[in-house]
């Protein structure tokens, strides 16, 4: 069974008025557990509203989001567990710092849940170690922090949730090269270390071919692809057509394609890139 | 020499409470007319700040900032410096004031008290600039990231800067709206001849620069051309940062033992390069 399944969600702005639109357009996917899945769209496509109903911040117009298969307004009362079972982290999450010290910012979440003094120091402890806060930022304030480090102050918060689905919102948004890849990298190793059930949104197609196993793909509030990222990036001119793009690597080996070097229509990182041209110049099969 | 703007020993400070932060420290740097400099450098390196400096949004605790000749500490000429020096910020959404496209853009000029024919043919050709033209009409809200960052250059358009400063312009949108921005940048500078200050975190959007500044902790590490500044690729990675992906590639190709110079950085040469590159090897 999917852990997440989102059936014919439809999201409508300002209903009843003259400005009534849907933001969300009957979208449907399912998502297994312990998947990576990026979210790619043009500004205004949709995924933030979408994103907003998995943990219940917003709720449909129509159709249903299951956890687990259960509803998650099946019991609305129950609406703040589905929240700390299905973390959200927003754009700028570090606006969103205010405690005096970085421990009480990553405490806040796990406090909420009920949990013990104990449990919340283990688990910060145990979130600082995978993410790279080091032990002594640990009472400075939060807001002597660089940019970079208090991003990842706020992603730590909700991590300490141990949600089962943890969805990030732009996450590398307006960092520097090296705290994007600090980000992206604290992402990867916590999915893989619990095994936890990822949804990314980023307009980053680089780290999506990281990161992501799978890509979901709105367009003016529909879902217009959801596959591997390999399938979706294979539709190069699908993409730019609907203001996205592959992988700059990927943009050259095309390139290199039409020129007539026999090369797989699957390179979408570096790697995969150095791999396959090098075995090409070394007498590979090339028929350029 | 024709600079349009000199920046010379600025040291500036914060002040947080009895804290005292130093973020550029007896600083100096001089920008050429018509040039298209953009500049690199990590969170907290000291970008932004530069950025407020250049047209008097901020003032340096010591040294001083001259635009065009004149300091920006000067009162008397502070309207004269934010017409030549125009500033576009990472969030269009904080910089968009107006309910009408059109009269976003009509903002400035009327507070440098134009006659509104002369405003009406300003705001027309800054929308054009930008190409924006055929939206004056609509409301920004109802406009894509890319297009609302465009109604804020047009904003600063219509006022017939000499420079436009972007922090970051494009750390927002989406690869749809970041292309848009970048080509409308170097259109301004090549086509209106407008000086560029471009501040981003992307290192491909350095790659047409005719200069690229990388800054760090306040100081400035390396000047120079973007194909030099590329090549090295061990101080851009000390520094925070990296170099554009096909930089990455050339260099891990010629690591891997192909004959390939890494001083390439768009898509198209890059490809070019490794075409030849792998043709040579068969003859």
């Amino acid at each position: 069974m999917s852990i997440l399944e989102v059936k014919n969600l439809t999201h409508t702005y300002d209903g009843n008025t003259p400005f009534m639109h849907d933001a969300v357009k009957n979208v449907s996917f399912s998502i297994e557990k312990g998947e990576v899945v990026g979210i790619i769209g043009h500004t205004g496509s949709g995924k933030s509203t979408l994103v907003q109903h998995l943990n219940g911040l917003l709720k449909a117009s129509a159709g249903d989001v299951l956890l687990d298969g259960v509803n998650i307004w099946d019991n609305p009362k129950n609406i703040r567990s589905i929240r700390s079972r299905v973390g959200l982290v927003f754009q700028y999450p570090e606006y969103q710092l205010f405690e005096d010290s970085v421990y009480k910012d990553i405490a806040f979440g796990p406090k909420n849940m009920g949990l013990s003094e104990d449990e919340i120091s283990a688990r910060i402890k145990e979130i600082c170690e995978l993410v790279g806060i080091k032990q002594e930022y640990l009472e400075k304030s939060p807001f002597d922090l660089s940019g970079g480090e208090k991003r990842r102050v706020a992603i730590a918060g909700v991590m300490a949730m141990k949600p089962e689905i943890i969805i990030f919102d732009e996450p590398v948004a307006g960092l520097d090269p090296k705290g994007r890849n600090d980000v992206i990298k604290m992402i990867s190793d916590y999915s893989k270390k619990y095994g936890s059930t990822v949804l990314i949104i980023s307009h980053n197609m680089e780290d999506m071919a990281l990161i992501a196993d799978k890509l979901l793909v709105m367009n003016k509030g529909e879902l217009a692809l959801f596959d591997t990222t390999e399938n979706v990036f294979k539709q190069y001119e699908f993409l730019k057509s609907i203001g996205l793009n592959v992988p700059i690597v990927t943009q050259v080996m095309l390139i290199l394609k039409e020129m007539g070097v026999n090369l797989p229509d699957n390179i979408f990182t570096v790697d995969r890139a150095v791999e396959h041209l090098l075995n090409i110049s070394n007498g590979g099969n090339c028929d350029a | 020499m024709d600079n349009i703007i000199e920046v010379k020993n600025v040291t500036f400070e914060y002040e947080d409470g009895s804290q005292k932060d130093i973020v550029l420290n007896n600083f100096s740097l001089d920008i050429k007319r018509g040039d298209f400099t953009v500049v690199l450098g990590h969170n907290g390196s000291g970008k932004s700040t530069l950025a407020k400096l250049l047209n008097g949004l901020y003032k340096p605790t010591s040294g001083q900032v001259l635009v065009d000749g004149i300091s920006t500490t000067d009162e008397v000429t502070e309207i004269e410096i934010k017409r030549r020096v125009g500033l576009v910020f990472q969030n269009p959404d904080n910089q968009l004031v107006a309910s009408i496209v059109e009269e976003d853009v009509a903002f400035g000029p009327e507070n440098l008290g134009h006659s509104s024919d002369l405003i009406r043919q300003e705001v027309d050709e800054a929308l054009k600039a930008v190409d924006m033209y055929e939206f004056r009409n609509s409301t920004p809200h109802r406009l894509s990231g890319g297009q609302k960052q465009r109604v804020a250059i047009a904003g600063i358009i219509a006022m017939k800067p000499d420079c436009i400063v972007l922090d970051e312009p494009t750390a927002m949108l989406d690869p749809k709206g970041r292309a848009e921005i970048i080509s409308t940048i170097k259109k301004l500078n090549r086509e209106y001849g407008i000086t560029i200050v471009l501040i981003t975190h992307f290192m491909e959007e350095a790659v047409d620069a005719d200069r690229v500044i990388v800054m760090d902790n306040g100081n400035i590490v390396a000047d120079s051309t973007p194909k030099n500044i590329f090549n090295n690729i061990d101080l851009l990675k000390q520094v925070g940062l990296d170099v554009p992906q096909t930089t990455e590639l050339l260099f891990r190709l010629k690591q891997g033992g192909m004959n390939i110079t890494t001083d390439v950085i768009s898509i198209e040469e890059s490809a070019k390069k490794i075409y030849n590159a792998i043709h040579l090897e068969e003859i």
